[in-house]
């Protein structure tokens, strides 16, 4: 199994990874050995029966669906880098001539 | 312990040992900070509760609001929860104190602690070598005696393999025992919150306080806390199954000595012993290298500068931003296994990979239902196939250092309980034996454990 510069550069794409040129040799080359030794699990004949393992509880518990305030032991204003009047400070993402003027 | 007097000369004690033992790397809060930390908790902690004054060390990857919880990760640096985990929360309840956050691999991906963005953690006994991972900076506080228990948390072995290379304790509860939430999630169907203690008492006692029900985490079961087991006088009674996978002839001869060492105490105990076969042992490292890297992919796809982790300037649109801060703000496991995580599920490979690791857990899962219906109790194993390794040794070979995780990740991947033992030394360097035990009965294996601690020679040459 070899992965190429290409692959690699599409799947941290996909992951909405930056990985520079610089190291995609040694990327290429590790995912290459990874992926070569877990496809070991090949020589497994594994029939479409065999349903998947899952643990934990058989059946997912829920909770009363109730509306309660959130349970933080911090208020918003001591977590936000900045909170005025209630809001959220965040910096702009853009700015319009138009709006400015 | 009586009064919050005598918590508070506990808390001052406890940062002073933490102080002593700061050369290993091990605990990642400011001294300052701590002992302000333990010294507001002393008067608060409950006289009452079964832990009362004890201080507790937390990985950096479970939620505390004392303390930071960065994951080992640049990307989670300063990052302070607004919420207690529902193990530490438990804890406090007990009265425990929490004795500040320990260094791990980052998000817990790791098997040395070398791939923390804090430095790595130093083996207790050998500076020179790691001590395991990735709750290695939990394993080497208890080790060093500066706490006597402390949590880790597991998706492949990572509270036993570090706790067998620093010879203490280490419990891996049945997935489902202790509550997730709070624990920042690297392999959703594999992480469990374990405990690293001096000794099996010691770790018991922190388990049966955090296990448990609880409404906040939908895959943790419906049962009471773990009741405590009586120490055994012996092991008559019990069967004690030996699967032939983890005794290859290739296995390190002083880990097999330490073994077989361990194996003639059981008898001497009255233990009946069972050779037993689990056919599918040798996939499992492969197995887990495909399901633990495809749900991180997954967990880890909110660090994006947006809703976790920071933001880095001079992005030009919310895409470069995500990049920017994922590339930049994650170290090079994380990395690698977000990268393989992607491609394994990725269109075209989902099937051969991500379907067919599923299909080959259910049938590890089978191996082990097959052992304990022919009336094994508990199985046995070594821990680890070597020693501590030499720091770097296997940092640029990604699959020799998965290879470490090869006696432990079956359980991960069967949900069962596990507990590693030290059981000896080899060339002045601790190994641990290991207990995998019936889903939800630690009791069964704890009893076992006590049994072993009293008779095996842990500190002697295998």
């Amino acid at each position: 199994m070899s992965v190429t510069h290409d692959e690699v550069r599409k799947i941290a794409r996909l992951a909405e990874l930056d990985v520079s040129e610089d190291a995609l040799p040694v990327l290429a080359e590790q995912m290459s050995r990874i992926l070569e030794y877990v496809a070991q699990i090949d020589a497994v004949p594994a029939s479409e029966a065999v349903k998947p393992f899952v643990p934990g509880p058989d059946a997912v518990r829920f909770r009363a669906d109730e509306v309660k305030p959130a349970p933080l032991a911090f208020g918003p204003d001591q977590l936000a880098p900045a909170f005025r009047d209630g809001f959220f400070v965040v910096p702009k993402l853009g700015q319009f001539e138009d709006a400015e003027a | 312990m009586t009064d919050s007097s005598d918590a508070l000369a506990s808390a001052r004690a406890v940062a002073d040992r933490i102080v002593k033992a700061k050369r290993l790397n091990a605990c990642l809060t400011p001294i300052k900070e701590l002992r302000k930390a333990l010294v507001a908790q002393a008067p608060a902690a409950h006289p009452s509760g079964v832990l009362y004054g004890m201080p507790v060390a937390v990985k950096d990857n479970i939620c505390t609001l004392e303390f930071t919880t960065g994951c080992g990760s640049k990307i989670l640096e300063g990052y302070r929860s607004p919420y207690d985990a529902t193990a530490v929360a438990k804890l406090k309840v007990a009265g425990a104190l929490v004795a500040g956050k320990t260094n791990c691999d980052e998000f817990g991906m790791g098997s040395s602690t070398e791939h923390s963005a804090y430095g790595r953690s130093l083996h207790p006994f050998d500076k020179t070598r790691v001590p395991g991972g990735s709750s290695g900076g939990s394993a080497a506080l208890v080790a060093a005696g500066a706490v006597p228990a402390a949590l880790g948390s597991e998706t492949g072995g990572s509270v036993r393999q570090p706790a067998s290379l620093c010879g203490v304790v280490g419990i891996k509860p049945t997935y489902g025992r202790v509550s997730r939430y709070g624990l920042v999630a690297f392999g959703s169907s594999l992480d469990q919150i374990g405990v690293l203690g001096r000794s099996v008492h010691d770790a018991a006692r922190v388990l049966s306080v955090i296990s448990g029900r609880d409404p906040k985490d939908a895959t943790c079961e419906d049962r009471d806390p773990l009741r405590l087991p009586t120490v055994p006088e012996s092991l008559q009674g019990f069967v004690i199954g030996i699967p032939k996978e983890y005794f290859a002839s290739d296995l390190d001869p002083a880990v097999r000595r330490a073994c077989d060492r361990a194996i003639r105490l059981f008898k001497e105990q009255g233990a009946a012993l069972r050779d037993v076969s689990l056919p599918h042992t040798a996939y499992a490292v492969a197995t887990y290298y495909i399901i633990a890297p495809a749900e991180a992919s997954s967990n880890l796809a909110r660090y994006d500068g947006a809703r976790y982790g920071p933001r880095f300037n001079g992005a030009v649109d919310v895409r470069a931003l995500y990049r920017t801060t994922r590339g930049e703000g994650f170290g090079a496991e994380v990395r690698r296994r977000v990268l393989v995580g992607t491609y394994v599920l990725s269109s075209g490979y989902y099937d051969a990979y991500y379907r067919k690791a599923q299909q080959m857990r259910a049938l590890i899962a089978q191996d082990f239902r097959n052992a304990f219906d022919r009336g094994v109790d508990l199985l046995f194993t070594p821990t680890t196939p070597t020693p501590a390794f030499k720091a770097g040794e296997k940092l640029n070979d990604p699959v020799a250092m998965y290879l470490s995780d090869i006696f432990t990740v079956t359980a991960n991947l069967a949900g069962l309980p596990a507990i590693s033992i030290p059981i000896g030394r080899i060339k002045g360097l601790p190994i641990g034996g290991q207990f995998i035990g019936q889903a939800f009965l630690e009791d069964e294996m704890l009893e076992a454990a006590y049994a072993l601690e009293r008779v095996v020679p842990a500190t002697e040459e295998a």
